[in-house]
């Protein structure tokens, strides 16, 4: 299943967290950093496209 | 007598219920403005007072539970009421609803329920609730022609996506608005499908804003059991509707900045996040590319604070040889004497510079 904005900024957050956590590894950090530039141009793009559903109730409350 | 053919004859009682019913049909809800006097509730149930202004006077029956905002005398209301006359001929208006108007009977009003109100507790600051962590979807009760409707739906759209608005659309403004945004309220508290309910107005004058210190719509607000926010006319328009709210947003623009996340700002936060772990990125690379450089230097240096130390030591040892050197001996004035050196042997000498073949003629013993 998709993940929603909010999960990918939580995994963002969590790629960003291990560049300054004991497992860095220059090796791997390319690899990475590149995964991470792709999430986030996929953020933007998620951010730029979510739309929101406006409905007005039907009711008629002047009665 | 006093009769035509074919003119009819009422009872008195049937002509009174005929003039109700023509005025009724003719002044459905009449609107009437005056100040108040003769104020009375009796039996704490039935209200009575006169409506005047400076040349008439019409006496005016209500409910007390219709009575949605203090009156006093000499305040000036705006009444809704159907004209009617009694039992007894009296003409009267029996009010349906009635509020302040004018800055002054708003004012004096507003502060009389604001009283009653903080002291049951409606206001107090701790029961207020904060904005639910994660909202997906709001209930809105505003007027959907309202300026301050579409400054909302705006600033949302503007800031965030992704989220289901359902708009209850009442009058915010009138005597029947109060009832409209009570029943909106029920509405969405009995079916508690959304999140946050925002109460949205914009600006306005104090008479356009009363109907938010209208009693029933603030103990209405202050009993939701979803939280409220509202936003309600300019920064420093306070109503008693705001101070009854869980969250009081300064006009409904500011409404929507608290209710969702700005969606350029995290998109700001994420391009922030890449550009950092790139600056990271590069100055981890710096700091290893640097040990390395510094752990070469100092190999290299190493190796040639080695070689120096062979260099002496090999620069040493040839000054020791050179020493040694028998040449370098002949080159002090000294001679390499070969053969046997006994009387009239011949022997040979080498200096620095010759080869001398000689023969002895005496040997004598040094003392």
């Amino acid at each position: 299943m998709a993940k929603n904005i909010s999960e990918k900024i939580d995994d963002l957050k969590t790629g960003v967290e291990w560049f300054y956590s004991e497992e860095f590894k220059l090796e791997d950090a390319g690899e990475k950093y590149k995964a991470m530039t792709e999430l986030a141009k996929e953020i933007e793009k998620d951010l730029a496209e979510l739309k929101n559903d406006i409905k007005v109730i039907e009711e008629d409350f002047s009665k | 007598m006093f009769m035509e053919k074919a003119q009819q004859v009422y009872s008195v009682s049937d002509f009174q219920a005929v003039c109700n019913q023509i005025m009724e049909t003719a002044f459905t809800g009449v609107i009437v403005e005056g100040e108040v006097a003769s104020f009375k509730l009796n039996q704490n149930k039935f209200v009575f007072f006169d409506l005047k202004d400076d040349q008439s006077s019409v006496g005016c029956f209500m409910m007390a539970f219709a009575l949605r905002f203090p009156i006093e005398d000499g305040m000036r209301v705006r009444i809704r009421a159907v004209p009617k006359l009694t039992n007894w001929g009296k003409f009267s208006l029996t009010v349906q609803a009635i509020a302040p108007v004018g800055e002054g009977s708003i004012k004096k009003s507003l502060e009389l329920l604001k009283k009653k109100l903080a002291a049951e507790g409606l206001f107090d600051k701790a029961k207020k609730r904060p904005l639910p962590d994660k909202i997906t979807k709001i209930g809105v009760i505003s007027s959907t022609q309202a300026a301050g409707y579409a400054d909302f739906c705006k600033i949302l759209n503007e800031r965030w996506g992704g989220l289901t608005v359902l708009t209850a659309h009442t009058q915010v403004q009138g005597m029947v608005a109060a009832d409209q945004i009570i029943r909106a309220l029920n509405y969405f508290n009995e079916r508690g499908e959304v999140d946050v309910i925002a109460v949205i107005r914009g600006g306005g004058s104090a008479d356009d804003l009363a109907v938010f210190n209208d009693e029933a719509l603030v103990r209405a607000i202050a009993a939701s059991k979803i939280p409220v926010i509202t936003g309600i006319g300019h920064e420093v328009d306070e109503s008693l509707c705001d101070l009854a709210a869980d969250i009081v947003a300064s006009t409904p623009s500011n409404a929507a900045q608290m209710l969702t996340r700005d969606r350029r700002e995290i998109a700001a936060n994420v391009r922030a996040d890449v550009n950092r772990i790139n600056n990271l990125l590069n100055s981890k690379i710096d700091e290893i590319t640097e040990v390395n450089r510094t752990e070469i230097l100092r190999v290299a240096n190493e190796i040639y604070r080695r070689i120096s130390s062979f260099n002496n030591e090999i620069l040493a040892q040839r000054k020791i040889l050179d020493q040694l050197n028998p040449e370098k001996v002949l080159e002090r004035g000294y001679a390499l004497l070969r053969g046997d050196v006994a009387e009239g042997n011949e022997i040979s000498l080498l200096t620095a510079k010759q080869e001398i073949e000689a023969k002895v003629m005496k040997v004598k013993e040094r003392k």
